[in-house]
């Protein structure tokens, strides 16, 4: 599953463990995520796509599989 | 009910608590290698310091080590004990397998392992909810319409 996390916090110009503290995660889980090796729980999805202003689809592609999920 | 202890203490001092009290059951226990307790002792405290200050770390480790993981570290956490219970049972079996097949005397602690991870596995389905997924929204009893293929 692709997603991109890391597209719009670059965008933002946010470092991860930025995100990681505006998420309450770790500075690794975002890391993980953004790799495509973890999946977030569905709560977390939607504050991730929440804290961009996207929706969960928007910001998860299921269509597109990665490596490692 | 660990609450009031500051996390990054708690598992530092589950590890000097529990070394303790096996290093005390040592010293009681007497004869000529009571000695070994002060070692023993001396260990645990060097493994809590050793944690303590993991606990502080910026990393997965310090993470679980400083009792402030996330639910991705939880799921490692979660996940290696689940494999750390299954290398248990699996020596705990051929333990007693073992034990039965030689005749000995000590495979009946073998045993008492396997029951006791059964029972917990079991105590685990039924606390987590396996017999709460309700009933299907179709289950319904009332007379079915026929499908016009039947």
């Amino acid at each position: 599953m692709r997603n991109r996390v890391r597209e719009q916090r670059t965008q933002r110009e946010m470092s991860q463990a930025e995100l990681a503290a505006a998420l309450g995660v770790s500075r690794q889980t975002v890391i993980s995520i953004e790799s495509g090796r973890y999946l977030p729980s569905l709560p977390l999805a939607f504050t991730i796509a929440r804290f961009f202003g996207l929706t969960v689809d928007k910001m998860f592609d299921p269509d597109v599989e990665e490596a490692g999920t | 009910m660990t609450a009031f202890i500051r996390p990054r203490l708690r598992k530092p001092l589950g590890i000097a608590l529990a070394g303790t009290a096996f290093a005390a059951a040592w010293a009681l226990r007497g004869g000529d290698a009571w000695q070994l307790s002060i070692a023993m002792e001396v260990t645990v405290l060097v493994s809590a310091i050793t944690t303590y200050v993991r606990a502080g770390e910026d990393n997965d480790e310090g993470a679980l080590a400083g009792s402030r993981a996330d639910e991705r570290q939880k799921l490692l956490s979660l996940r290696s004990r689940a494999l750390g219970w299954n290398f248990a049972m699996v020596a705990a079996f051929i333990g007693v397998t073992a034990g039965v097949a030689v005749k000995a005397t000590w495979w009946w602690p073998f045993l008492v392992i396997l029951a006791v991870g059964a029972f917990a596995y079991l105590l685990g389905l039924s606390n987590y909810g396996v017999a709460e997924e309700g009933t299907a929204d179709d289950a319904d009893t009332s007379p079915q319409v026929r499908s016009p293929a039947s």
